[in-house]
């Protein structure tokens, strides 16, 4: 008796209760889960993008060669990589065999070894095992979001993470590592949801710490845990508490500022990427401009619920793809967000796939390292030697005016999406409202 | 379930669409994309000899000589630019220098021979030899020495080879195979989860599930068991 009350307490604290107490709900997730990871290991060991590569790559230099600032841009994250190299290099003799290929400098062949090596599919799923494990806990975060006593809708939103085209293709095909500071900005949207506001704000900063990406939505936090004007200024300094404290690490490690550096690099250009030139030097970023706009129309929110928050996530970094110049990983950031909405707005669901059907045809204009390259573990020699897309569409039509229609589609469908989040945004609010006067 | 089934149709035509890129290359004689490929190819058709080349729309030079033991009988140009190739056809040797462009994507030539035993070829991109870009017969067949020769029958002997032995789908199987504690623990693991999806739909409405479980997994056994002789086989 006590050990299936333990069960049933780890089978509720996994799934929720509302769902783990219906059969019929609970068997469909347990379906769409195991449907889901099937799709995941269909490609876990025969597909990636370089950049897997090169994190392992400065991952190994901190486990082999004991190089801690091997990455010093993103320090924690190549901690993650280094800490769970180091354990299947001692569990995975394959892992060790590898170590030559993992330290060469010279890319190509670093490249070209890894794709050639006979264990190349056993090295590839041992290093997305990683984005795995993180997209499982990921996934059961996101059923506790929102929809509380809603266990059909709750079991939706799993389904579309489950099925996700971005989810799938960025963690399996691409294999980018997005999914570890995405896990810790779901656990700090549950803790604001809670309302826990100091926990939220530092899990948030670790969070930005990982990977950046997150600061964009520090505002929203702020605006939406602070209760007093003490509030804001506390949950501010906590907000950039985690890069401070890698920038003061870095500063006193390595001797160089990480910040300054990460806004010298061509990353942080991205945001300005898209710019209205006025006169002289005079010139008006339009991301900037578009961002300060959705943070003060938040702002102005009397009572922000936490599906309005969440939606005004959604509106951040679909603005951030349609308007600035991005990476396929990138939109891997509107996904906890879009999937909640698709619940309330069915159509945007369809215009994600449309988003994701673009996508692929924009990829081509990044060139075969994401496109044919990304087949290589295959046959190595067969994707290189193969035509890539780019030549191919030179015989007809310029590739980067045929690619920029489909990125200007791509931007239009984005930025009708976010109108489409307004729309809920205002039903929201009218349905609050409505309720009170009830 | 009607989504369901678009979904699953959509994900079967994008999975034959990925299929056919590397079956095109495989398929005919040789397959190649005028101003997207880059390389010679040569191939063999109706007792004829095909020597072309292509280039991705840059300028490149294409230079070489080929000699047999027979007679060059007739040949014929292809998109051949008087002003910019030239080609010297001797009774057993042929020697042509030739350039592309942004409008010339390829050129080439065919021959048909007599009483010959061999062709040899010297074939230079650009000044320089490309071997792995150098493909007789079919793509990524390439020679291993710069200067090499081709016997009487090569030809036919490759249209034998079976699609196995070829690009992609060579090199694919021997790393299965070669890498088989991993390729029977991963193949394992998915059909664990075909099995555990067809517990919770098709066999929970059965009085005897076990029946069902316990034949799923003998057929996993023997579907593992197949698939290491198959690979065996095909890497032969």
């Amino acid at each position: 008796m006590r050990v299936k009350s333990f069960f049933k307490k780890i089978g509720s604290s996994i799934v929720t209760k509302d769902i783990f107490e219906d059969k019929n709900l609970s068997r469909r997730l347990y379906k769409y889960f195991l449907t889901g990871l099937f799709i995941r290991l269909i490609f876990l060991p025969f597909l990636f993008q370089r950049d897997l590569l090169s994190t392992y790559q400065r991952a190994a230099e901190t486990v082999f060669a004991g190089n801690f600032g091997s990455d010093f841009q993103q320090m924690l994250t190549n901690v993650i990589h280094s800490i769970y190299l180091f354990i299947i290099k001692s569990i995975f003799p394959a892992i060790n065999k590898l170590s030559p290929v993992l330290l060469e400098k010279d890319t190509w062949i670093s490249w070209i070894s890894f794709n050639s090596s006979y264990n190349v599919f056993t090295a590839l799923a041992l290093f997305k095992i990683l984005y795995l494990i993180f997209d499982v806990v990921c996934m059961f975060l996101i059923l506790r979001l929102s929809f509380d006593s809603e266990p059909e809708n709750k079991l939706r939103v799993f389904k579309f993470w489950m099925f996700n085209p971005f989810v799938i293709f960025i963690l399996y095909v691409f294999a980018r590592h997005d999914i570890i500071g995405i896990l810790a900005t779901l656990v700090a949207l549950l803790l604001a949801k809670k309302n826990r506001k100091y926990w939220a704000i530092i899990v948030l900063a670790f969070g930005i710490a990982l990977r950046f990406f997150p600061i964009m939505i520090l505002p929203l936090f702020i605006f939406y845990l602070a209760r007093t004007k003490k509030d804001y200024i506390i949950l501010s300094v906590i907000g950039i508490s985690g890069l401070a404290a890698v920038e003061l690490f870095s500063y006193f490690y390595f001797g160089g500022s990480v910040i300054f550096s990460l806004l010298n690099a061509q990353h942080f250009d991205y945001i300005l990427s898209s710019k209205l030139e006025l006169v002289v030097h005079d010139r008006i970023f339009i991301f900037v401009a578009v961002y300060i706009i959705i943070i003060l129309s938040f702002l102005h929110i009397r009572k922000k619920s936490f599906d309005i928050f969440l939606n005004y996530g959604a509106i951040i970094y679909l603005a951030y793809v349609s308007l600035c110049y991005f990476h396929p990983q990138y939109m891997l950031w509107t996904v906890p967000f879009l999937i909640i909405i698709f619940i309330r707005r069915k159509s945007l669901l369809y215009y994600h796939w449309i988003q994701f059907a673009l996508l692929l045809i924009i990829l081509i204009y990044w060139g075969d390292l994401v496109t044919k390259f990304v087949f290589a573990p295959i046959d190595h020699k067969f994707f290189v030697y193969l035509a890539g897309p780019i030549p191919i569409i030179n015989l007809f039509y310029s590739p980067a005016k045929f690619v920029n229609i489909f990125r200007s589609i791509f931007t239009g469908v984005s930025l009708w999406m976010i109108y489409l989040i307004y729309k809920d945004n205002k039903k929201i609010l009218a349905d609050e409202l409505k309720n009170k006067e009830n | 379930m009607k989504r369901i089934s678009f979904a699953v149709k959509t994900i079967i035509l994008v999975f034959l669409a990925v299929l056919i890129l590397p079956l095109l290359a495989g398929c005919r004689g040789i397959f190649y994309i005028p101003g997207a490929s880059y390389g010679y190819y040569i191939w063999e058709e109706d007792s004829k000899v095909f020597v072309e080349w292509s280039a991705d729309r840059k300028d490149s030079k294409f230079d070489g000589r080929i000699s047999t033991d027979g007679k060059i009988t007739e040949y014929k140009l292809n998109e051949w630019e008087e002003e910019n190739d030239v080609i010297k056809v001797g009774e057993d040797k042929i020697e042509f220098s030739a350039t592309l462009d942004s409008q010339d994507y390829s050129d080439g030539f065919s021959f048909t021979l007599q009483d010959y035993t061999y062709l040899e070829f010297d074939l230079k991109m650009n000044d320089d030899y490309d071997l792995s870009r150098t493909n007789i017969g079919g793509f990524l067949e390439n020679p291993e020495e710069s200067v090499f020769k081709v016997e009487k029958g090569y030809f036919d002997q490759l249209k034998e080879k079976p699609w196995y032995r070829k690009h992609p789908f060579s090199e694919f199987f021997s790393k299965l195979f070669s890498n088989k504690y991993f390729t029977f623990v991963y193949l394992f693991i998915l059909g664990i989860i075909i099995i555990e999806i067809l517990r919770i739909t098709v066999f929970i409405s059965r009085r005897r599930k076990i029946i069902g479980l316990v034949i799923s997994y003998a057929v996993l056994i023997l579907v593992e068991i197949c698939i290491y002789f198959i690979l065996k086989f095909l890497i032969r």
